[in-house]
């Protein structure tokens, strides 16, 4: 028989490792410090160049990195989705609303010392348009920025457009210091994809890729100091291991966190769970040019066959709420005159008869981009099936899928869609404009000339209440003709510990945090 | 070499051929969810999607050559910039996961050799049963949950503690580079992270390791040589350590070579739990992005690295067996 023997020796380095790497965890498990909010993603950012990125997820950073000319509004602690100066000290818009002059803020200083200037925001514009990626598409093209004084610029339009101050607060319309143009050859934008040069409240102070990025204060910003000394960011791919660093204090803020994890959360010590309504809004679309889509009837048909209430219980637990047409509740210019179509089987199956499409087979497209869709796809297959059109579900990868939107090559899909800018023409303009077709925004490929006329009145239009009652003839048309199936307005929720003061929702700003005013 | 150099190139035709073949534009992805038809074409011009498929596998075969594996879409970085950062990383995951279902493996095979069919042998095969059978989510979940969130004895995720200076990168794999650079409180920190990861990726091995030794070395023990041995007054333990364990450690030799790079590939739903900075995550979003200079890169890597661990092994039979050492 073999003895096996522990030595003593081989024993006691053993015990004297395992506590050395124990002895260290009161330290490592110690809650996040005071002036530190530590925030856990589920992905690490892609790029941080406000003129290339189109992701909220690189905004977290970007957003409290710069300042805009214009800026959301706070009241009583709430966000709201109008805009006032942010940068602009004033502005004023010439008589036929093509020329608009903002009047700078004095003292406002990027993070190297230098002031934030009419050249700045000249500079910065110029290089949106010449980068011509997505940002740039909340503008109208053909923009021309001209230097007024070394505190005045102006912005000249080829056309009038009504959201163009809105567009202004939007991620995008970030003012870059012109120095970037010396760091890298390509405008800077291979340095300011890893980095950033703002003239925000803070600035990035490390990324370790794929772990952690951090934010310090800016030292000459030109806004009251910030009770906040940091802002980390600590990428945990999985949801119940954010969901375990919340808990044990090691993380203030767990971002994306499915709803049976949020269940879990609520009522247990030092945790909030934050309910609020936002703009995100998921819808299905259909596509107008393919039978038998392209009968309003048939269309007509799936929204009162789609049970409603059954996914917002059964998929959001009831934290959301039906829309009633194309325009969210919270934003302006929604009509709610228009019809809101609820589950009426013996509706729709009276309008399929009429249509002729009863035993019909249409694609339906979704991919895992989001965790509901593929409940939503189910369950909208049987809800067709029950009035007699077969659904021939997809699953695809999201690229694929949305190269299939811009092609047409669909019958239906779920999206989901968050409003650029704090403006209807978002849920209008883009959703039917039959410009738009495909990808850019109109994805049920939906074809009216009536509407596009009333789409490019509004938009022209800087009266507002000629443009509500604009917008409220549009939402007639495309809820009478069922140009895709609103479904619901999805509440955003947000876990964190229950110290953290001072956190501002904002609809407009998913996924983004005024840390300038936060606290704990 | 020359074998390496061919592997290269098929692996890269084939990763190229279907990363360019399968449908979605890449293009239309770094443009944005509402951009213009002129955005999508502008950028696919950028990128060079626009020339004939020859053409960008020849670019991309001449980057390779020179070291140069594209730039991403996604991180819009170099490749060889992520992967610098990131392939350390999963190398360290998966080395130190070796050696731990090595070092606790193989006497475990050896025991359950030699205890055959008693408890030993039964709680072996059970443990290898466990582990080869456990999927690697599940544990690491159950591991934080027990170590991290119920004892508070282990951190639940990442690398490093945030808050530690880190050592500078000499190696990229951080024990290393701590040790380097005499920084104790970097290298506690390291090995508290890695200890998690490890235990999750290497327990599967584990059972893998124990059972090649196990049949090894009942195959081994049943040998004349060993009854020779044995009947000539050798210690049984001799015989079993100095005798049938060597060449019972040849055949498990290709299979802990095999699983390195299973480890490698294998690191990814390991390395998400964990929130293990590696190759994993890296590799799961450049699919998920249609990122396929970043997929590439990251295929003939991982390609190059098997065959110069097959390689490794090759030479290393020849120092524990002498036969081919002779042969050759």
């Amino acid at each position: 028989m073999i003895k096996l023997r522990f030595s003593r020796r081989v024993f006691l380095a053993g015990a004297t490792a395992l506590s050395v790497l124990t002895c260290g965890s009161t330290a490592a498990l110690a809650a996040a410090p005071a002036d530190t909010i530590v925030i856990a993603k589920p992905a690490d950012p892609q790029s941080l160049d406000p003129a290339v990125t189109m992701d909220n997820n690189d905004w977290t950073i970007t957003y409290p990195v710069y300042q805009r000319l214009m800026k959301y509004e706070t009241e009583d602690g709430k966000g709201l989705t109008s805009v006032t100066g942010d940068l602009a000290e004033s502005w004023e818009a010439s008589e036929d609303g093509l020329t608009w002059t903002f009047k700078l803020r004095d003292g406002q200083k990027f993070d190297d010392g230098s002031a934030v200037d009419a050249e700045a925001v000249k500079f910065s514009f110029d290089r949106l348009f010449r980068i011509g990626q997505g940002p740039s598409e909340a503008l109208p093209g053909g923009v021309e920025v001209t230097v007024v004084d070394p505190m005045t610029v102006s912005f000249k339009l080829s056309e009038t457009y009504a959201p163009f101050l809105y567009a202004l607060a939007n991620n995008g319309a970030a003012i870059v210091n012109p120095k970037v143009a010396e760091q890298s050859d390509d405008d800077g934008k291979a340095y300011l994809a890893s980095n950033t040069a703002g003239s925000g409240a803070y600035r990035l102070a490390s990324w370790e890729r794929g772990q952690t990025v951090t934010l310090e204060p800016n030292p000459h910003y030109g806004g009251d100091k910030p009770a906040i000394d940091k802002m980390r960011i600590i990428i945990i791919g999985e949801a119940s291991a954010r969901r375990l660093q919340l808990e044990a204090g090691d993380v203030d803020i767990a971002e994306a966190l499915p709803e049976d994890q949020l269940e879990a959360l609520e009522g247990k010590d030092g945790i909030a769970v934050q309910n609020y309504p936002s703009l995100r809004v998921t819808y299905l679309y259909m596509n107008n040019q393919k039978a038998p889509l392209d009968n309003p009837d048939v269309r007509r048909a799936i929204s009162y066959a789609v049970d409603y209430e059954g996914l917002i219980a059964g998929i959001l637990n009831g934290n959301g709420k039906q829309m009633h047409g194309p325009i969210p509740d919270g934003m302006w210019g929604r009509d709610e005159s228009v019809i809101q179509y609820s589950r009426d089987i013996d509706k729709a199956k009276e309008l399929l008869a009429n249509a002729d499409a009863e035993g019909a087979e249409i694609t339906f497209l979704y991919s895992d981009a989001d965790p509901n869709w593929e409940p939503i796809a189910i369950a909208t297959q049987a809800n067709l099936a029950e009035i007699g059109l077969n659904l021939k579900l997809e699953k695809l990868a999201n690229a694929t899928m949305r190269e299939r939107f811009d092609t047409g090559d669909f019958g239906m899909a779920t999206g989901n869609w968050t409003p650029d800018f704090a403006d209807p023409y978002m849920f209008t303009s883009y959703w039917f404009d039959s410009d738009r077709h495909g990808l850019a925004g109109n994805r049920s490929w939906y074809t009216n000339a009536q509407v596009d006329e009333l789409l490019r009145e509004a938009a022209l239009s800087s009266d507002q209440a000629e443009r509500e009652k604009l917008y409220a003839e549009v939402q007639k048309f495309v809820t009478d003709e069922a140009a895709y199936v609103y479904l619901f307005q999805k509440d955003y929720r947000i876990a964190m510990r229950d110290n953290v003061e001072g956190f501002v929702f904002n609809p407009m700003l998913l996924d983004i945090y005024n840390i300038a005013g936060m606290s704990k | 070499m020359l074998f390496l150099a061919l592997v290269v190139i098929g692996v890269s035709m084939i990763t190229f051929a279907i990363s360019h073949l399968i449908p979605g534009d890449p293009a239309m992805l770094v443009a944005g969810d509402r951009a213009t038809p002129e955005i999508v074409e502008r950028i696919r011009e950028d990128m060079g999607l626009n020339k004939p498929l020859p053409e960008q596998y020849w670019i991309y075969l001449k980057g390779i050559v020179s070291g140069d594996l594209g730039t991403s879409l996604r991180t819009r970085r170099p490749v060889t910039e992520d992967l610098k950062l990131y392939f350390p990383a999963t190398l360290e995951l998966a080395f130190v996961a070796l050696v731990l279902a090595t070092a606790v493996g193989v006497p475990l095979g050896v025991a359950s050799a030699v205890w055959r069919d008693k408890p030993i042998d039964h709680l072996v095969r059970a443990l290898a049963v466990t582990g080869i059978s456990t999927p690697a989510f599940w544990l690491g979940l159950l591991l934080i949950v027990l170590f991290y969130g119920d004892l508070g004895l282990l951190p639940g995720g990442g690398r490093i503690d945030p808050d530690i200076t880190r050592p500078p990168t000499v190696t990229g794999f951080l024990l290393i580079d701590a040790l380097l650079a005499g920084d104790l409180t970097a290298f506690t920190s390291a090995v508290r992270h890695i200890i998690l990861p490890a235990l999750t990726l290497g327990f599967v091995h584990l059972g893998v390791v124990a059972r090649q030794i196990r049949s090894a070395m009942m195959e081994e023990l049943q040998q004349d040589y060993v009854r020779t041995a044995r009947a000539n007054g050798l210690s049984r333990r001799n015989v079993i350590f100095r005798e049938a364990l060597p060449n019972a450690l040849i055949p498990s030799v290709t299979v802990l070579g095999l699983a390195l790079g299973d480890l490698l590939y294998g690191a990814v739903l390991t390395e998400t739990v964990f929130a293990w900075p590696g190759m994993g995550a890296y590799v799961v979003n450049s699919i998920q992005a249609l990122d396929f200079p970043a997929v590439m890169g990251f295929t003939v890597v991982v390609s190059f690295a098997y065959v110069l661990v097959n390689l490794a092994v090759d030479l290393l039979y020849m120092v524990i067996d002498p036969r081919i050492r002779s042969v050759n």
